[in-house]
């Protein structure tokens, strides 16, 4: 590998992966399929926790002079032709995976440090899938070379799988992909070494950032803060229903917890669930796991007295927010540098008047 | 969507900021030190609170020693119930029991939590899979935490099992104990699962946990201003449900162990109330499960055994058609390698 000062970023380069954002990644309801092509650079830097302890990562990034942890979430349509060329900047060898998501193998296979290559596919199953580096493994994907990418149903704007509950559009889809991340093996990887020591996450990310509660650096700063960052928190009105795309890229099992309403569990690792159940806890597999979830912006069930636009318009007026978190239950996440309680996976939900 | 609004938000909850009032004013039993991030700044005023149906009164004691099976004796915190003469001490003390004291009440009644901390610490009380108005959630960055006297009101409209716990510092304070069952029945009262569901003739709760020793020494404030205390890591060497340890004491203990006849519906609310993945094995019995988290489910699903991650609850009932006594297992699992950590056990028998 070669050595070099790192750049260092403060964050993940969240400003231009917001979902929806000008001209990526091209998904919008089509009756007929379209070729999307993208362009990820293998980089690496240094990224600062909330414990302020910088991390070395390497990232399928937007553009060579960056440094994207996870990668820009993609959306493509189900028939879609997917181009993507992925650019080694680096020394060391890469490659780019995504499991399930076409009935042919996508598998860049080697690439080695230095080069670049093309993989070509047909996005024929709908759902959502973690893409990542496969070499290596499990220490590349941990590093940061993952991301999201979800194959919609043709023509549909709405809808998980062909005839799934619906979710609110344009916008209403949002990826969570967690991670955790051990520094120990970080470091032993910057050095081209293989860890030897006992896996042990000190951080814990949402979409690639952590938790700033208020009053700390960084609060509400959407390229530090995981409850700022527009990839991550969500908005919405009475009657709004969010598709959520959850990945865990990381290698602890979690338990994802959303207050202020009951989940609709859709989904487990690419598998369509026989019945849909409500639930404030959906469990999220590790080593590259997924769930798929709709939060439904429904009045708090348990609230009195109850709630309804004009109790969201009062806050509004008064200058409060509306708001409730989604954490992990599994509370270690919570932590950073093996304490900072709320500066680990977590981000808020909030109600907003019509 | 068309009407989402992109806002910087969190602008009240910013002024409450950083509180470290507490540092340096000592005192033992874990109110010592200092705090950071705690948001004791109420900047609305409570919702308006109605004549409530049932009321229970809690308090805070971070001193509850539990004596484990080998001897060892861990201290624990929990929430007193002040209101059924556990309010002794005054100041939001007062004794408790781990897990803290169940709370039960009907579909549809309003509910007050009445929590009183003490000086020179703060809690609150989240209703955990109950959904409340903001103000009532318990969550301190998003409303506050308490010192003094606050009051959660809330109306729960699903029957089912849930339980509430401290979300103050949660990592620290949910692992010390402070949790207790919270149990809402439909209409038709106790002996029936929810709402037009089945029927029960006795039940079980068990809570089943994981406890790190190592953790247990440590102050409310533990971590909350940096510092590596090893939150990030929990090493459990016991093994317990509800309150009791589960290496032997629960295969007996009354209330968790189930002494029943055949025929007899058992309704066993399991809830999974430690941080690390768990799998409950029901001993060769048949479970159905007919709800979980507090929703029935679509259809009922027949298992002999299920995994659960932190914070799940399945209602499972269980109606054995054989005499016998069958040994309840639930594994606690590393939740980076699955490795079993530990065994809790209790009992079923059948007579």
């Amino acid at each position: 590998m070669k050595r070099r000062d790192f750049l260092k970023f403060g964050s993940a380069t969240v400003a231009t992966t917001a979902l929806g954002s000008a001209g990526l990644i091209s998904w919008s309801p089509r009756s007929h399929a379209a070729t999307i092509n993208k362009t990820f650079y293998v980089t690496d830097g240094l990224i600062s926790q909330g414990d302020g302890v910088d991390v070395y990562f390497r990232g399928f990034s937007s553009n060579q002079g960056s440094l994207s942890v996870p990668g820009e979430h993609m959306i493509v349509q189900e028939g879609d032709t997917v181009n993507i060329t992925i650019i080694n900047t680096l020394n060391s060898s890469h490659s780019f995976v995504i499991d399930g998501i076409s009935n042919n193998t996508v598998n860049s296979g080697r690439i080695r440090g230095g080069n670049s290559t093309t993989i070509s596919f047909t996005a024929d199953n709908t759902g959502t899938y973690l893409y990542y580096d496969a070499r290596n493994a499990p220490y590349n994907r941990l590093l940061g070379l993952h991301g999201g990418i979800a194959v919609m149903p043709r023509g549909s704007n709405n809808e998980l799988y062909p005839g799934s509950p619906t979710f609110s559009n344009p916008l209403g889809q949002y990826f969570w992909v967690f991670n955790d991340i051990d520094p120990v093996w970080h470091n032993a990887l910057q050095n081209g070494q293989t860890p030897s020591t006992r896996y042990v996450p000190r951080y814990f990310t949402l979409n690639g950032l952590s938790g700033r509660p208020p009053g700390a650096p960084g609060a509400m700063d959407e390229t530090v803060d995981s409850m700022a960052d527009p990839r991550s928190k969500i908005d919405g009105h009475i009657g709004d229903r969010t598709l959520i795309r959850c990945l865990n890229a990381g290698k602890a099992q979690h338990a994802v917890h959303t207050h202020g309403n009951h989940m609709e569990w859709l989904s487990k690792n690419g598998q369509n669930r026989v019945d849909v159940w409500e639930k404030d806890i959906v469990p999220l597999d590790a080593n590259g796991g997924s769930v798929d979830i709709i939060f439904p912006f429904d009045p708090p069930p348990d609230a009195w007295p109850p709630v309804t636009n004009n109790t969201l318009a009062q806050a509004e007026s008064e200058g409060r927010h509306f708001a409730f978190p989604m954490h992990l239950h599994d509370e270690m996440t919570q932590t950073a540098g093996g304490g900072l309680y709320m500066f680990g996976a977590l981000t808020d939900i909030y109600y907003h008047a019509d | 969507m068309g009407r989402r609004k992109s806002r910087n938000t969190r602008t009240e909850t910013e002024t409450a900021t950083t509180d470290t009032s507490t540092s340096g004013m000592g005192g033992g039993g874990g109110m010592m030190g200092s705090a950071c991030y705690v948001y004791p700044v109420r900047p609305a005023e409570v919702p308006a609170l109605d004549s409530p149906d049932v009321v229970y009164s809690r308090g805070v004691d971070m001193s509850i020693p539990m004596t484990m099976d080998d001897g060892r004796v861990v201290n624990m915190w929990g929430f007193s119930d002040t209101a059924g003469g556990g309010g002794m001490g005054g100041g939001g003390m007062g004794s408790a029991t781990f897990p803290s004291a169940a709370m039960r009440v009907t579909q549809g009644q309003v509910v007050h939590t009445q929590l009183n901390v003490g000086m020179m610490m703060y809690h609150t009380i989240h209703h955990h899979g109950i959904e409340p108005e903001y103000r009532s959630d318990g969550v301190g960055h998003l409303s506050w935490d308490v010192q003094g006297n606050y009051t959660y009101q809330w109306r729960p409209m699903h029957a089912g099992t849930y339980f509430y716990h401290c979300h103050t510092n949660t990592v620290l304070h949910a692992e010390m104990g402070m949790y207790g069952a919270l149990i809402v029945d439909p209409p038709e009262g106790p002996g029936t699962a929810f709402e037009g569901g089945p029927s029960y003739d006795l039940e079980a709760i068990w809570a089943v946990d994981e406890i790190d020793s190592s953790w247990h020494n440590l102050d409310w404030a533990a971590g909350t201003c940096g510092g590596d205390l090893g939150l990030n890591e929990l090493n459990p060497d016991y093994f317990i449900i509800t309150g009791v340890d589960g290496a032997q004491s629960a295969l007996t203990a009354p209330g968790i162990a189930v002494n029943m006849n055949r025929g007899d519906r058992l309704l066993v609310r399991y809830i999974c109330a430690g941080y690390l993945p768990q799998q409950i094995r029901f001993g060769g019995l048949n479970a159905e499960i007919i709800a979980s988290d507090g929703r029935p489910l679509p259809n009922p699903v027949n298992v002999t055994e299920i995994d659960a991650v932190s914070a799940e609850r399945y209602d499972c009932i269980i109606e054995p058609s054989q005499r016998g006594t069958y040994t309840v297992e639930i594994d606690i699992k590393d939740w980076i390698t699955g490795d079993v950590l530990g065994t809790a056990r209790t009992r079923i028998t059948v007579n």
